[in-house]
């Protein structure tokens, strides 16, 4: 049985996705053990210009026809719209070489080996919904239900999965509700008009009920708060103040894993590591 | 700026973040404490070291634990008390030796080493 990670990068305007999927797959290595494959819309260039033969297992091209706009926040003052490639999350089950496939968000920050565990696990499909906010005051309610009168939130963000007839069917279950957007997120009172693998995972999970819960929590940092500094497990982060627009409060995170939504200083740090 | 109202911000700061790193331990605590056995997911509390110390007490060699995700899994108990007891001690250990240093810890650089 082969077990992995596997990881998609779709640069846009501003952000490198592919450096922060390189960065992530060296910690992959470092802390889980794991090989990692990189599923992008240009394997010369990673070559060429990343060194992904060295980092990277193997290098998947998958081209994208749709794209979203999204709002990218650089703390609580600044922020930008640009284009935002996730459509194809869903083809990970077609995508992945492994047996058993970890799929992580690039800005996904791994600090030990607690999710290599995850691979030896009876479970074949897991996924977190618990999660915690590092600021400890910020409403977290969008991320324990879809909407206000909706389902469960799950983060897309890490899911664990085996190449199994179920697994088949719950990925081609997201690819429906990815196709069929609007008329799902009439039904589940989804506000935001913006497609998010979180709520068509969240969806598909809802409908099948067989999601197993993934060891600990997801601990996020907003796109409000400013990545700092990373220096193996320690990461430094700039937390918005509470009522405090353009203050932040100094943090550091040792030895979890953690989610940076902020993309501009997730960049900033990982092209200068 | 006010010298009193600097030093009143400054510790606005300082507990600010001293909670915040609290938060962050205790994270890295209950993340420390999850122990993986035989396919099985288990977080290591009080309560599973007690139940599974009383088995050993009452002789029991193996039994069915029912895991994190509700699914049981078959254990020696000898061992797997061995183990789960390690790696309580160890993280309480590591959190109690962060916790101090946290609270000797008088200024954000401090506690944010």
């Amino acid at each position: 049985m082969t077990s992995g990670v596997l990881l998609f990068a779709y640069n846009n305007e501003q952000i490198d996705y592919v450096a922060q999927a390189c960065f992530l797959a060296n910690r992959i290595k470092q802390y889980m053990n794991l090989p990692t494959t990189l599923v992008t819309d240009d394997k010369q260039r990673v070559l060429k210009y990343y060194n992904g033969a060295e980092i990277f297992d193997n290098i998947v091209t998958s081209s994208l026809e749709q794209k979203n706009k999204k709002t990218y926040h650089d703390g609580s003052l600044s922020k930008k719209v640009l284009d935002f490639k996730n459509f194809n999350r869903s083809d990970a089950y077609d995508l992945t070489p492994y047996d058993k496939t970890m799929v992580m968000d690039t800005d996904y920050i791994i600090s030990n080996d607690m999710l290599s565990k995850v691979f030896e696990s009876n479970n074949e499909l897991m996924m977190y919904s618990n999660s915690m906010d590092v600021s400890g005051w910020r409403d977290e309610s969008e991320f324990q239900y879809i909407s206000e009168t909706s389902i469960k939130f799950y983060w897309a963000t890490c899911v664990y999965f085996t190449k199994s007839e179920v697994n088949k069917t719950f990925f081609d279950l997201v690819k429906h509700i990815k196709e069929n957007y609007q008329h799902y997120r009439n039904l589940y009172q989804i506000t935001s008009t913006v497609f998010r693998n979180d709520y068509a995972f969240s969806i598909a999970a809802h409908i099948m009920g067989y999601v197993k819960e993934l060891p600990g929590k997801m601990i996020y940092s907003t796109h409000k708060d400013v990545l700092h500094k990373i220096n193996n497990i320690n990461i430094k982060l700039l937390i918005e103040k509470q009522d405090r627009v353009g203050e932040y409060t100094l943090l550091n995170s040792k030895g979890v894993n953690l989610h940076v939504m902020n993309k501009f200083s997730l960049n900033r740090e990982v092209t200068n590591a | 700026m006010d010298e009193k109202l600097q030093k009143a911000l400054e510790f606005g700061n300082y507990s600010t973040t001293l909670e915040n790193q609290k938060r962050m331990l205790h994270e890295k605590f209950v993340t420390d404490t999850i122990y993986f056995h035989a396919g099985g997911q288990f977080t290591i509390n009080k309560e599973l070291l007690n139940y599974v110390h009383m088995l050993i007490e009452t002789g029991q060699e193996t039994t069915v634990l029912v895991d994190d995700n509700n699914i049981p899994v078959e254990v020696e108990v000898n061992d797997f008390y061995a183990n789960i007891a390690d790696k309580f001690f160890t993280a309480s250990n590591e959190y109690h030796t962060a916790y101090k240093k946290l609270q000797k810890s008088r200024s954000v650089d401090g506690l944010v080493e």
